[in-house]
């Protein structure tokens, strides 16, 4: 229906699939800000652990390093699905994006088990100022890791059944960029809360 | 049985029993008056699934219209309570709650949606485009933002009204001290509200920055667009951190977290502190769009173009970081030290400057202009000197070490009404008594205007200034009563009566919509102010495409309509084609009440509930997102039919 | 297949996995406190950036400068109200 511009790429075709990707940065704007708001937030409450214990205690650095480059190649593979996409394999991009998932579900099994652990060591999330800060600072990402996991598994259903069109391949763009923003925050929680935690 | 005492109002009263009653007659009274007219299917066909941006524009300005009102009536319950000493009309606890209410709801639920229908209604036709951005998420805002609204409006007759302040500091709004739900209302309700807010931020950055006409570069947009899209910029980046401390306050009171808590190492300052960051930034989310309005009604008024437009929209580019920089002089009798309250106050009296520069420029237009004093004029000369005295007072606020004397005291109060009255409220009054022929197709009545806008200013000035004084002499806000002996006494009383001639301006304001109803001529074409933007270029009532043939403002100026009329630039070339529309769409007002299910349940804690209700949200994106929607076209036959048809009413009414 | 592993993605994942470790320096080494948050600032900033220029093509529209804009802008706000933040509650706060 809507005027197809066949000089660019698929996700950007329609004037519609312009204005989703921009309004799609913008909203990413505010994501930065959300996690920039966590992050002051768990700057302020870090030393602040009442009776429950500090990060050194609890942090281990064997499942962060699991999920951090679970997570590294999670963002490498879906940027191989839209090179993919815009090469117009449909079968390419549905094996990396299906990747992509996959690593996204390794990654949230790590994280539960992590949960689980700092239940276990004392840690839970009415513990102390610092234990409900870090569960949240992490719960928000891993919450947008679990919401991502689904639009992901729509859009490949929809890809599977209509194929590239300007509406699915602009999806599909956003998706990326969605994960690739999660792999941006990641690796400030990371460096900021777990290596400064751990230092 | 505890389960059932959640639902009950903690300390009823007479006064509450009796606005029970009324608002249970009211919504009776509505509802069997539209099911009577049988207008349901009408309001869910042209209203409720709209995505027309002047219709969802209307559907904002008649909830702030009526928050308006809810926020006055506890205003003058405040003051009145307040008119004498030992007063015994409202108790410590109910004093609490009305003041807690009437600030959320004014700037929250009666400012926020003001603005918001001037984004909606002004942005896209000033730009000269169809519509916004994403119409339907469009939609979805203003359902977010209703029901959020409305949620806050239900703590009233369920469960008790939240009692911690606008601001609702911590320890004071933790489980221990405010036992009721009624701070859960608080932390949710705005907290949907919030998001739909985060939503229109993103779709008039967009719309503004990707839409519009050919030949508009930046620089070229109207005044009014401008302050929306900086107004919009600090939507976007200050709303994140109001859903965090909201998120995170819900969780004290209902999870057990410590954020903010007393013990456990929590911190109930990080609350002030991020309340804060939000709250700073948002005063300026509502005085930008004020400064806008005022910036297209002087202009046309003086009958010359606004002076110093480059300045203007440099000190709002510049406002909209200082605006983040400027935060912690809400609280600097907090504890921190002498070098932070420093650093904070000399950003705070920077911040001025571009406001200052402002102010100078509506001098400037005005100067050598051959002005005319329309109701919307009268509104903005009143501005002018009122709003200047709310800023000075606030430098004096700026400076910590004399804040120590004035803090938390009437004096404050004074200064924040003193701004946001003449400034936001003033705007939004003479901006919807400007733009209100463009709606509607008939004009408010000039006499009864002005006289409002008189009445409206003697009240402001009786209510407001004896609390600088009072204030100095040590009157604390937030103060259920006082005694004789402080010799507060005849001041109150002057307020009360101020706040009483206010009541009275805003009923000659329905008055006079009435009466012009009745009253006003009907031909009065689609410019009847003889104005200058783009947004009065298209016909009266507006077309649903808004403008038949898309505007090219290449050789126009900012004010392009003025340069199509005076000087024969030629704005609207070419043929009249096909126009693409969005469908209507049920979708957001489904996801809205989801939303308001799943906000109610976590209020009392009805976990089951919430479930149902948050299945309802995700299930409402799922459907979205496999819906096909590619919108329709409206041919172009009907479009020149629908030309046709303005050119012969206006032929047959006389019009000018 | 080689066609679906372009060069500039692949060395953009080489890349980050090199920050990754030079920042994992900081857990293995022994480092005092000031190095090792600017061990952490870089290494943290560099990889964002990199997700934001190659993995996320920021700037393949006429959109760029808005959006590089717009993601400062964000920058910007996070570290006044990160700094601002620990000055009030923590550096300047007696308590």
């Amino acid at each position: 229906m809507a005027h197809v511009d066949h000089s660019k790429p698929l996700e950007y075709a329609t004037e519609e699939n312009d204005l989703k990707i921009f309004g799609f940065w913008v909203f990413l704007g505010a994501e930065i800000m959300l996690f920039g708001t966590l992050f002051a937030s768990y700057f302020a409450l870090v030393d602040r652990t009442g009776t429950g214990p500090t990060a050194a205690e609890i942090f281990e650095i064997g499942p962060v390093l699991a999920e951090t480059f679970i997570l590294l190649a999670s963002s490498f593979t879906i940027g191989l699905a839209i090179h993919a996409m815009r090469l117009g394999s449909k079968k390419a991009t549905l094996t990396f994006m299906g990747i992509t998932l996959a690593l996204g579900l390794a990654f949230l099994s790590v994280e539960m088990y992590e949960f689980v652990h700092y239940v276990h060591v004392g840690a839970g999330i009415t513990v102390s100022a610092f234990t409900s800060i870090l569960l949240t600072t992490l719960g928000t990402h891993g919450l947008h890791v679990t919401l991502g996991f689904f639009w992901g598994l729509s859009i490949m259903i929809q890809i599977a059944k209509r194929g590239f069109t300007p509406a699915t391949a602009n999806k599909t763009f956003i998706f990326s960029l969605y994960w690739h923003f999660l792999d941006v925050v990641w690796i400030f929680i990371f460096s900021f809360v777990y290596l400064k935690g751990m230092m | 049985m505890e389960f059932f005492e959640r639902f009950m109002v903690p300390h009823p009263s007479f006064l509450i029993y009796m606005s029970m009653v009324l608002i249970a007659l009211v919504s009776i009274a509505l509802v069997a008056v539209v099911t009577y007219f049988k207008l349901w299917g009408y309001l869910w066909r042209e209203w409720f699934t709209t995505v027309d941006h002047k219709k969802i524009g209307i559907m904002y300005l008649i909830t702030a219209l009526l928050m308006l009102f809810r926020g006055g009536v506890d205003a003058v319950m405040l003051r009145y309570q307040l008119s004498m000493p030992e007063n015994a009309f409202l108790t410590a606890q109910h004093y609490n709650e009305v003041f807690t209410t009437h600030g959320v709801v004014m700037i929250l639920f009666m400012a926020m949606p003001f603005i918001t229908f001037f984004f909606n209604f002004l942005v896209p036709l000033q730009i000269g485009a169809r519509d916004v951005a994403f119409p339907r998420l469009n939609l979805i805002s203003f359902w977010l933002f209703f029901m959020g609204a409305m949620l806050f409006n239900l703590s009233f007759v369920i469960g008790g009204s939240p009692d911690a302040g606008w601001t609702s500091y911590f320890p004071l709004a933790d489980n221990e001290f405010s036992t009721s739900v009624g701070t859960n209302y608080y932390m949710i309700a705005i907290q949907i509200a919030g998001i739909g807010t985060l939503i229109t931020g993103i779709n008039f950055i967009t719309t503004i920055m990707k839409m519009r006409a050919p030949g508009m570069t930046l620089f070229k947009m109207p005044m009014f667009t401008w302050s929306a899209l900086i107004a919009n910029l600090i939507i976007v980046f200050a709303f994140p951190v109001l859903t965090v401390a909201l998120a995170m306050g819900a969780m004290d009171r209902l999870f057990d977290t410590k954020f903010f808590a007393i013990g456990d190492g929590g911190m109930d300052m990080l609350w002030a502190n991020l309340f804060w960051v939000w709250g700073h930034p948002e005063v300026y989310i509502l005085i930008l769009p004020a400064f806008g309005l005022f910036s297209e009604i002087i202009p046309t008024f003086a009958r010359r173009n606004l002076y110093g437009y480059n300045a203007m929209v440099w000190s709002m580019i510049l406002i909209s970081v200082l605006s983040f920089t400027v935060w912690t002089h809400h609280f600097f009798t907090m504890g921190q030290g002498a070098m932070t309250n420093s650093i904070f106050s000399i950003t705070t009296m920077l911040i001025a400057i571009p406001t200052g520069i402002k102010i100078f420029n509506w001098l400037f237009t005005l100067y050598k202009g051959k002005i005319v004093m329309t109701t919307p004029m009268l509104y903005s000369m009143h501005f002018i000197p009122l709003f200047t005295l709310g800023g000075v007072t606030g430098v004096m606020l700026a400076m910590s070490a004399a804040d120590y004397q004035y803090h938390n005291t009437m004096f404050l109060v004074a200064h924040f009404h003193n701004v946001i009255i003449p400034g936001v409220v003033y705007a939004m009054l003479a901006g919807l008594t400007f733009y209100w022929p463009k709606m509607f197709g008939f004009m408010l009545n000039e006499r009864i205007g002005k006289a409002t806008v008189w009445v409206m200013s003697t009240g402001f000035v009786l209510a407001f200034i004896p609390m600088y004084i009072t204030g100095l002499d040590g009157q604390a806000r937030r103060m259920y009563t006082y005694s004789e002996a402080t010799g507060f006494t005849t001041l109150n009383m002057v307020s009360f009566i101020g706040a009483a001639i206010m009541a009275v301006s805003f009923g000659m304001l329905v008055w006079n919509i009435w009466y012009s109803f009745k009253n006003s001529p009907r031909n009065i074409g689609s410019d009847p102010w003889n104005a200058r933007g783009l947004e009065w270029a298209t016909h009266t009532p507006i077309p649903s495409y808004n403008f038949a043939i898309t505007p090219d403002v290449t050789n126009a100026s900012s004010e392009a309509f003025w340069d199509m009329k005076k000087n024969g630039v030629e704005i609207f070339k070419g043929d009249i084609k096909k126009i693409h529309m969005p469908n209507y769409s049920g979708l957001p007002f489904v996801m809205g009440v989801f939303f308001f299910i799943l906000g109610f349940a976590m209020i009392f804690s009805m976990w089951i509930v919430a479930i149902i209700g948050l299945i309802g949200v995700l299930g409402c994106m799922v459907y979205r997102t496999f819906e096909k929607d590619e919108g329709f076209y409206i041919p172009e036959e009907e479009v020149k039919a629908t030309e046709k048809k303005y050119e012969e009413m206006y032929k047959k009414r006389g019009d000018k | 297949m080689a066609k679906f592993f372009p060069i500039g993605q692949v060395m953009g994942f080489v890349f980050s996995l090199v920050l990754t470790f030079v920042a994992l320096l900081v857990y293995f080494t022994d480092m005092s406190m000031k190095t090792g948050m600017i061990v952490l600032l870089v290494t943290a900033f560099l990889q964002a950036g990199l997700q934001f220029m190659i993995f996320m093509h920021a700037g393949e529209t006429k959109d760029k400068w808005s959006i590089y804009s717009n993601i400062a802008y964000g920058f910007g706000l996070v570290i006044i109200t990160v700094l601002g933040t620990l000055l009030i509650l923590l550096w300047d706060m007696d308590m």
